[in-house]
């Protein structure tokens, strides 16, 4: 490349020796190596560029351990809590019962007594129902309905012409879900034709 | 490259792990379990169970309902081991062309593999639902006392996974 301009150079003829030379030596040296101040000057400038990244990293980092802990934290908080609301729900039913033993005790031995602690119960029951169905609890009962392992726990089969195969004939317990989330399957009993002869 | 999973694949029950950040954490079902019974059912509307639910209806399908797979992967059906399970699970247990100890359901005969890619399958996509994103690479697990034949049944339970994933 050099050789090129040199040439071109010596094409413009008439030129002293001497301005070719220095020419020459301007082609060689000034565009591609840039002088001492100026290197200096990029170096200067890629270490300061780099510091600020590396406490932008260093930040970073603290930003991420600082959040993890955070939610460590808050989750262990969440769980620790989680049952005030439904504690705070269920405290009154605690109350009726307690109520409605004293009740017992205190009124005398006669039938009325009787059905007024079956009313209480019921009623009792009935807030229990309520507490739960507000936190999501639903139940399964699914007497009648086809067997699905997805929310009941089969523990024996029977064999019926009442029911068609894989059919629940008995639910021995009910089972629960939570927000969809099954927590305890129904036990049941399992229809099953009736094997032949 | 996506992250890698670690299957503890037990004979009864089965666990699946990711590092989240530098620690492990073992990751819960759909149901909210942190173990995944190791039981495949297969049902008479040609459905494959496996898990919990599959466990649950164990009663009303026990021919078609297999568990304990792990204890037949890699063996040969005359082993002593693999005869004296005969007699003890109610699913059958037949001898292969080559003289590998296969299982039959539903009428089908399959390799122990197969079995254990099904709950394989799940573990993976227990991961994926948490990770949201595909896993194509995984750590099984392998008892210590398992030779070599034992060793690369588990193994093949991968790729016959991964042809049922593509």
């Amino acid at each position: 490349m050099s050789n090129e301009k040199k040439a071109a150079v010596d094409n413009s003829a008439d030129e002293a020796q001497i301005e070719v030379e220095m020419n020459d030596a301007a082609d060689g040296e000034a565009p591609p190596v840039p002088s001492h101040d100026e290197l200096l000057l990029t170096l200067q400038d890629a270490q300061a560029k780099a510091d600020e990244h590396w406490n932008q990293l260093l930040m970073a980092r603290a930003d991420l351990s600082n959040a993890q802990r955070r939610s460590e934290r808050d989750l262990a908080n969440a769980h620790k809590f989680a049952v005030e609301k439904l504690a705070l729900e269920l405290i009154p039913i605690k109350d009726s019962m307690e109520m409605g033993l004293t009740a017992v005790a205190e009124g005398d031995e006669q039938d009325e007594g009787r059905a007024k602690v079956i009313e209480g119960m019921e009623l009792t029951l009935q807030m229990f129902s309520g507490v739960l169905d507000k936190f999501g609890v639903k139940e399964v009962n699914p007497q009648g309905d086809r067997f699905d392992p997805d929310f009941h726990q089969a523990m024996s089969m029977q064999e019926t012409v009442d029911f068609a195969p894989n059919t629940v004939m008995t639910v021995f317990q009910k089972g629960y879900v939570l927000n969809e989330r099954l927590i305890r399957p129904a036990m049941v009993v399992v229809s099953k034709a009736v094997a032949d002869g | 490259m996506g992250k890698i999973i670690g299957i503890d694949l037990g004979t009864t029950n089965s666990c699946v792990a990711v590092m989240d950040g530098d620690k492990p954490r073992v990751l819960e079902n759909s149901e909210g379990n942190r173990t995944t019974p190791s039981v495949v059912a297969y049902t008479d509307d040609n459905e494959i169970l496996v898990g919990m639910s599959a466990k649950r209806q164990a009663v009303t399908n026990p021919t078609n309902t297999l568990y304990a797979i792990k204890r037949l992967i890699g063996r040969r059906f005359d082993e002593e081991v693999v005869q004296r399970d005969i007699k003890l699970v109610p699913y059958n247990i037949v001898k292969a062309d080559n003289g590998d100890a296969w299982v039959e359901a539903n009428g089908n005969k399959m390799a122990a593999p197969e079995i254990s890619a099904r709950v394989l399958m799940k573990m993976k996509k227990t991961a994926e639902d948490f990770l949201g994103e595909e896993v194509t690479e995984a750590v099984v697990t392998v008892p210590a006392y398992f030779n070599d034949s034992q060793r690369q049944a588990t193994k093949d339970a991968g790729p016959v996974k991964l042809q049922a994933w593509m």
